[in-house]
Parts: structure tokens; sequence; C-alpha cells
């Protein structure tokens, strides 16, 4: 017989705020233990919350993002568990009126394009964080991460593979980069995914035994898990090796495992009930335009726009709109240097490299674009070589606050227009270079491209390249 | 209210209750069971969620970060700490 994967995902976003969700401690990552908190946040009895507008900001905007409804009236709910890192013995989140509902995702797979829908976003705040290896009798508790704003973004059971939830996980990061309200880092905690998986028969619609890995924080690690659970699940509906049951999985990425770690709760047991220390939240009608007027143009706008109106090829508009600190470079250099291919080329060719090479991802940048700009029109406008402008570049990686033009005139990167210079270096040169010489005077061309070289590194790369070609094949064919 | 649903309640809860609580308990329950039952029966299909008992709304603020509060203040009444951490009973094995 043949199975079908059915996927669902939770996958929980820390939003860039700068301050927790419900009171105004620091939601950075990164301090000692305990350093922000406040009475609030580690659960002091008395202490009320106060939403934060931002989170409601960004939930609405991922929600739009997402193509979802926006509920212009969303509530906080309290759902009770008792665990040490959850202060008040409750997470205060969103059960009956999320912030957004019933979006779509579209994804691109090898099988083709497909509409993942999306449940619902809720705002929610994050639960704090337990050590357990500093003693052996007791648990270190750190309530840094308590409170920090979260949303969640519940799928429907929509994806069927490793694949399409790569590609899902995918879209939804480059979405939230691009409306710039979330990091979205697996390797950083601030995307983390609980997948929910069943097997059953192809072509069946009736669903079959769930079983939920929970904080899973790697794409590599979500693919082997769902490929270690589908297994698992066929192997005990054909061979009865176990008998299935709607549980909470550890997935072990070392061992290649997951293991049972508790019976699944309903939400029953979570006994959901309406904060009564929040009220709702209303959404009017000049908030909701102010959000949707600051959604971002999407990477497919900007492809079309960068291929049609600015004629670059559809390969470096494909590179450019895989991150959104690409694009707002790319396009405030093209703004300063007039020249979209040019720009293209030193996006692609010289700062996506370096960032490859550094391990460091595209969002990471932090070039000025505007200084960028200044950097290609100099080299552009024949004022600085292009071997001078990338040693000008990589400076600007180590100190984004360069100028390039003050640099390139403090360093002695201006190109030299002092042909008196340029026929004393060749002189000096060909004098040197006996052997190239006569070997270029034997009617070896490529000898010519030593001497050429030689007399460049002389001028350190400050020369007009076709001046000093033409001045170098004037003087030795004189000789 | 079933016997396994309230044995669950009091593990969540973590409680122990007696036989006499727990029938007491149970009966109560049965009793407000009967009266949801009215208030199911009738039709709210058309009625507007009611978000809250008081026509008022939240209060938000702006993202501003401050920490007013030190931790030495807030860890002044914890049984126990350790370099800045509060600390609790062992809870993984």
């Amino acid at each position: 017989m043949r199975y079908e994967t059915v996927i669902g995902l939770e996958v929980h976003v820390e939003l860039a705020t700068k301050s927790k969700i419900f009171c105004s401690c620091n939601a950075k990552y990164g301090a000692g233990p305990n350093e922000h908190v406040c009475p609030a946040c580690c659960g002091m009895p008395g202490m009320l919350p106060v939403v934060n507008k931002r989170v409601v900001d960004y939930g609405m905007k991922a929600g739009m993002m997402l193509n979802c409804h926006i509920n212009r009236t969303t509530t906080f709910d309290k759902k009770s568990y008792y665990y040490p890192d959850l202060p008040c013995a409750y997470q205060t989140t969103q059960w009956f009126a999320p912030v957004a509902v019933n979006g779509t995702v579209e994804i691109e797979t090898s099988k083709g394009k497909k509409s993942v829908r999306i449940k619902q976003i809720h705002m929610e705040e994050d639960a704090g964080k337990l050590v357990h290896d500093i003693a052996e009798d007791t648990t270190h508790v750190d309530f840094n991460r308590t409170s920090v704003p979260l949303i969640e973004i519940v799928s429907q059971p929509d994806l069927s593979s490793a694949e399409e939830v790569e590609a899902y996980l995918e879209r939804l990061k480059m979405l939230l980069r691009y409306a710039k309200v979330a990091e979205c880092a697996m390797e950083h905690g601030t995307m983390r995914c609980d997948v929910n998986l069943s097997v059953r028969p192809e072509g069946s619609d009736k669903l079959g035994v769930r079983t939920e890995m929970k904080n899973m924080n790697s794409i590599e690690a979500i693919k082997h898990a769902i490929e270690y659970e589908t297994a698992r699940h066929i192997d005990a509906i054909e061979n009865g090796t176990e008998v299935l049951v709607q549980e909470t999985r550890r997935w072990d990425d070392i061992k290649g495992k997951s293991f049972a770690m508790r019976n699944k709760e309903t939400a029953g047991d979570y006994r959901y009930f309406p904060d009564p220390n929040v009220m709702p939240v209303v959404i009017d009608d000049a908030w909701f335009d102010s959000i949707q007027a600051s959604l971002p143009e999407l990477p497919e706008e900007k492809f079309a726009r960068y291929t049609e109106e600015l004629g670059l090829s559809e390969y470096d508009a494909t590179q450019l709109i895989k991150s959104i600190a690409l694009c707002e470079c790319f396009e405030a250099a093209y703004a300063v240097c007039g020249n979209a291919k040019d720009a293209a080329n030193w996006m692609i060719s010289e700062i996506m490299s370096i960032l490859n090479k550094r391990q460091m991802t595209y969002d990471m940048l932090s070039i000025n674009g505007t200084a960028l700009g200044e950097l290609i029109k100099l080299v552009m406008d024949g004022k600085v070589g292009r071997a001078n402008g990338k040693k000008i570049l990589a400076a600007m990686f180590e100190d984004t606050t360069i100028e390039p033009v003050a640099y390139a005139e403090a360093n002695g990167y201006v190109m030299s227009n002092d042909t008196g210079l340029v026929e004393k270096v060749v002189k000096e040169v060909i004098a040197a270079e006996e052997k190239a010489v006569a070997d270029y005077k034997g009617g070896k061309e490529k000898a010519l491209m030593s001497i050429f070289g030689r007399c460049m590194k002389e001028l350190k790369g400050n020369c007009d390249p076709q001046t000093l070609r033409t001045i170098l094949t004037d003087t030795l064919n004189k000789m | 209210m079933e016997r396994d649903t309230l044995r669950i309640l009091e593990m969540l809860n973590q409680l122990s209750l007696t036989d006499t609580q727990k029938e007491d308990f149970l009966a109560f329950c049965a009793s407000r069971e009967q009266e949801l039952e009215v208030l199911n029966a009738v039709d709210t299909s058309d009625v507007e969620r009611m978000v809250h008992v008081m026509p008022i709304l939240t209060v938000v603020r702006e993202d501003v970060a401050s920490q007013p509060f030190s931790r030495e203040d807030l860890q002044r009444g914890a049984p126990e700490t350790d370099e800045g951490y509060w600390c609790v009973p062992r809870v993984v094995e």
C-alpha cells in the first residue's frame, strides 16, 4: 500500500521589538541572568500587563503578508500550565480571537506550486529559560526571555513532504524578513517549529494518529525528523511494530531518532479563558490603514520591476530578491550610481561573495547602500580602479562609516592623470624586465601582460588601464 | 464531569482531594452542567460574541525599553538564588 504524510506546522517567531509584550523590559537577547526582568514578567502578584503597540502592529503586518483576515477586535487569553519557566503558571496568548486568521502561503517545490492554508496567527509571550546543568539538585531559572513577544503561525495540515516543509519555512522567513517584523533565525532560536505529522493511505480523507515534535530549530533537523517519523508511522501501521498514540515527541538529531515525551495535551487541558487583565484590542480604520500602507514590495513584485524596468537579467534579479537587505542596498546604490547592471554586479560578484566567505547571512549585510553607490560611481567614472574599488569595499565591511571618496583620496586610490609619471614607471619597468621585453619583441604577446601587470603594480593600480596600455605599447614599439 | 477528568484536573492543579471532596465537587459540577444545558439550548448563532463585560478597550504603550527594577530588588524575597538565577527543585531527571 502507498501512504501519504500529512503535516501541519506551528511556527513560533520572536518579534523584533525593543521591549517585551506586556512590560517595558528590554527584549534583547544576551544579558546576564534575570537582568531584563520586572515584577510583571517575573510573575509578582498584583502586576498588570500593558500591551506593547508594536507587537500588535507586527502581528497585523505578519497577517497581511500571509494574506490573512485581520480580526479588528482581538483578545488575549490565559493558557494554564505549571512549569518553572512560566512564573504566572499561565501563558498570556490568544485563543478565542487571534489577530489574524484564514491566510495562505504560496510555495514552490520540484512538484510545482502549492498553496498552504494558514489557520491563524496569534500573539503571545515567550516562556523563561531553565538551566539544568549548573547544580545537581536544583534547576536554575532565567526570566529574561519571559514575555518576549512571539507570534505563532499555525498552518492547516496541507504539507506532505520534507521538501514542502522546507519551502514553506523558507517562504515564511522571506516574507517576515521583508516585512521587518522578525529576524527569523532558527540558529538563534528566534524561529522555532512544532511539527504535527500523521500518515494515511494515499487518497484517504481520514487522518491517521498524529504525533507532534516540538521546538525544532533547524530545517535540516526538521527534514530528518519528518523522514524518520514517516517511516516509523508506516512501520507501525504495516508491521505492528508499535501502537501509535497521539503524543508529543522529542527529536534527537544526533541519534537520528524521536522519543516520546508525554501524551499530547488537548485544548481542554490548558483551560483557556479570557484574560481579565488585558482588555480587548480594537484595531480602528486608521490603525489598520497605517499598517497596510507600511507593507513592503513583495519579492515577486521586486523581481518584475528589476527585470522589466531596470533591465536586469532574471538571474541577477533572482539573486538580489533573496534578501530584503540585499534589495535595499542595491536600490540605494543604484539611486546614486544610476547604473542598475553595475550595481547588481557589485552586489552579486563582490558583496554576496564576501558575505558567503564570511559565513554571514545576506540579512546581516550592514554596508550603506548610498556609500556603495558612491564607490561604484568612482569606478564607473574611472577615478578608482576596480581592484582598488574592491579594497575600499573590504574596508567598508570593517567600518560602515567609511565614505568612499574621502577614503580613496586618503589612501592614494585615486587614479593618476599624470602621464609623465606613467611614462617614467613604464621606462623603469622596461629596464628591469629585460627578458619579458625580449620575449615580447620576439613575438610573444603574452609577455606584454607580464610587463603591464608590473607597471600597474608600481602605479598601485591608480592608472587608467587603457592609458597605461597605450603608453606601454608605444614605448615598446619605439624600441 | 467524569472521574477521569477530575483526576486530570487534580494532577494539573497539584491537588490531593479526599473522597468526600471529590463527591461534593462532582455533584456541584453536575448541577452546573444542567444549568449550562439550559443556556446551550438558546440559539445564539446570530449574536455577536461578547469580548468583555465592560465596553472598555485596552491601553497600549509605545515600544520603549526601560529597566526600572534591579535583579537584587526582585530576588530579595526568593527562597534560593544562585549567580543571578532563581533556584527551584530540579524538574528533569
